[in-house]
């Protein structure tokens, strides 16, 4: 079709059936690696299944999760992903803190982050769905988000001042907030992928763009609900980041964008799109941060924990397409 | 007839050229500093860094695929280049480039042999390189000991310095490769439309391997010379080359749609970018309001060429299917 595609021809529609099974393969892979994982774990470092540890763990994946989760759809339909996360992230954090900083009430401000992300959202969707490459729309969208913040911010930290909300950082029946949110998000999305109407066209027109079409299914509207659920994600992990700390600054959530990846990439979904669940995104997230964990309990240095997720992704990445080839082909 | 051809031969160049003249021109009159040599002394020094990543991004953008890990090739050329300052200057910039070059093929070599999505693979690289880059250097910036060793790149000829010597070399060797050897030709090939140069009997491993190794290797030039220029280098540097490199090569022509666009595109490209970034910064403009105009610029470059695309496969027709589908991204 019109669009640019990113998969080689070999990769191609030829695979995609394959490449569905491999996807439904991945997730008993990467729960049995997260099993062996934890055994592992509890044998080298002893303080790995105190309570206080885990509950760290996934508050550390929650808001890398609750983004994945979010970009899930985006890739689910073929649009890749989105090289902007930081740079989006960090605008509804900063938002979220002037608004609360002028005297809104939480909910307006909640709101209105949400709203203004979905619009930012929509802009990149009408632009992706009107044929324009993706990567580069996002990429382009992400420098000028931080140009835009930083100029109207001057580079300082803003502050949230006194009215700080009270549930910052804080828990519901014993459970942190964001990983109430990252699961109650989690279930949202899948479902939406999954049982709903719009939720099986995104996956259709991942897998095969052209068949789609036939069908009568738009591209451009698919396209256009995967980026507003990305951007609700957004908001609400800017949302969450800001009320927890009280402050952001134009320089905030570097590195969100790669972990976010890291753990689509390892979750299984596959990158052309097509094949995967959201809720693999979540699993990813929190089999990155248990290895991380691990390496912090055993004395990593920040490189080091770095390049170990570096080639944990490259390996992931390399297994999920030997496995989606071995079963196209036989 | 000749004149109507050589115009033929100059379209590919002349909306980035009528760019070019339009943002020099703009500059020159709301900065009166931006003139003569000065102005062309630091546009041409925006060709060792943002200029080099940009050509080896192109390379691999006419190949049909994308590096993404760019910019930590660059943090880790720059620490290798301090690290290894006993072997003398010009000695630490080649083990630094050399250690990307072979990188590079390694990578593009898996790519091309496994059939992975180069996207997926250079992300996954590019967290990879970031922590490597991080151990080697100790988690913290690293300074030349032996200063002196970096002198001649403080040196100034005109409106050159050594790195822009360096890199305007890279760039008639790149030319020189990608246009006028089989090598080069292949990636050209292989990003047109690659079934059937596959069909046609162009290798399909060689042709990415050989362009991920120009782009990882001009990425670690990049980042040698500048901690060479700095005395210095630092882990966390070069996050946003990736975004200047690629809207450098896309503003001056090359086509994201792969196979098509060639070193002049890239020089073209750079030379805009540069031009605006030397200008704001005459203005004493800080750096976010410089990707804040890169990412504008970069917006309007991959929708005019969307829309040309669009009208010019409507007028031939059918034509344009087979390139599109070869494409990248």
């Amino acid at each position: 079709m019109t669009a640019p595609r990113a998969d080689a021809p070999a990769a191609g529609q030829a695979g995609r059936p394959g490449g569905a099974e491999a996807a439904r393969l991945w997730p008993i892979v990467a729960l049995a690696s997260l099993a062996v994982l934890v055994i592992a774990a509890m044998a080298v470092t002893p303080n790995f299944l105190s309570v206080e540890n885990l509950r760290g763990i996934l508050r550390n994946a929650a808001i890398v999760g609750i983004v994945a989760v979010a970009m899930a759809p985006v890739t689910l339909s073929g649009s890749f992903v989105s090289l902007g996360v930081t740079q989006s992230a960090m605008a509804a954090m900063v938002g979220f803190v002037v608004l609360i900083g002028w005297g809104w009430p939480d909910w307006l401000a909640v709101g209105a982050v949400i709203a203004g992300m979905v619009a930012i959202g929509m802009v990149q969707g009408v632009l992706v769905a009107a044929g324009l490459n993706p990567v580069i729309t996002t990429l382009a969208a992400g420098a000028i988000l931080f140009g835009t913040v930083s100029e109207l911010t001057g580079g300082r930290i803003v502050r949230m001042g006194p009215a700080r909300p009270a549930w910052g950082g804080g828990e519901v029946l014993g459970i942190p907030l964001e990983i109430l949110v990252l699961v109650l998000f989690t279930g949202a999305v899948t479902l939406l992928m999954s049982r709903s109407v719009i939720g099986r066209q995104t996956i259709l027109v991942g897998a095969n763009r052209a068949t789609a079409a036939v069908s009568g299914i738009s591209h451009a509207r698919v396209t256009l609900v995967a980026f507003a659920v990305f951007s609700v994600g957004l908001a609400l992990a800017g949302i969450l980041n800001a009320a927890a700390f009280g402050e952001a600054m134009a320089n905030s959530l570097t590195g969100l964008t790669f972990s976010v990846i890291a753990a689509l990439l390892v979750g299984g979904i596959a990158i052309q799109g097509g094949a995967g669940s959201p809720w693999q995104a979540a699993a990813g997230a929190v089999l990155i941060a248990v290895i991380s964990n691990m390496m912090v309990l055993n004395d990593f240095s920040p490189g080091g924990r770095l390049a170990v997720q570096g080639a944990v992704v490259v390996a992931a990445v390399v297994l999920i397409d030997q496995v989606r080839r071995r079963r196209a082909r036989g | 007839m000749t004149a109507a051809r050589a115009l033929e031969a100059l379209r590919p160049y002349l909306l980035p050229l009528l760019v070019l003249m339009l943002t020099w021109a703009v500059i020159a009159s709301v900065t009166p500093s931006f003139r003569g040599a000065a102005s062309a002394y630091s546009v041409l020094e925006g060709f060792a860094l943002a200029g080099l990543v940009a050509l080896g991004l192109a390379a691999t953008i006419i190949a049909g695929e994308l590096d993404l890990s760019v910019g930590s090739m660059a943090a880790l050329a720059a620490i290798v280049m301090v690290l290894c300052e006993d072997a003398g200057l010009v000695g630490a910039i080649a083990i630094a480039t050399a250690a990307g070059v072979a990188f590079g093929a390694l990578q593009g070599w898996l790519i091309g042999r496994l059939g992975i999505n180069s996207l997926v693979f250079t992300i996954g690289t590019l967290i990879l390189l970031r922590g490597i880059t991080y151990m080697a250097a100790g988690h913290e910036p690293i300074m030349i000991e032996r200063f002196e060793i970096t002198d001649p790149m403080l040196d100034r000829y005109w409106v050159f310095s050594w790195s822009s010597i360096t890199a305007l070399a890279t760039f008639g060797l790149a030319a020189l490769f990608l246009g006028y050897t089989r090598w080069g030709r292949e990636i050209y090939a292989i990003g047109g439309a690659r079934a059937e140069a596959v069909s046609a009997g162009v290798p399909r491993v060689r042709p990415i391997a050989v362009a991920f190794a120009i782009s990882a290797g001009c990425a670690a030039l990049a980042g040698a010379l500048a901690a060479a220029r700095g005395g210095s280098a630092a882990p966390q540097n070069y996050d946003d080359l990736l975004l200047t490199g690629a809207a450098a090569a896309l503003l001056g022509g090359i086509s994201l749609y792969g196979g098509r666009g060639n070193v002049l595109n890239v020089a073209l490209g750079v030379a805009i970018l540069s031009a605006v970034g030397a200008g704001l910064a005459v203005r004493g403009t800080a750096a976010s309001l410089v990707q804040l105009v890169t990412g504008a610029l970069l917006l309007v470059v991959i929708g005019g060429e969307f829309l040309a695309d669009r009208l010019g496969r409507r007028g031939r027709g059918r034509n344009g299917m087979s390139r599109a589908s070869g494409g990248l991204s």
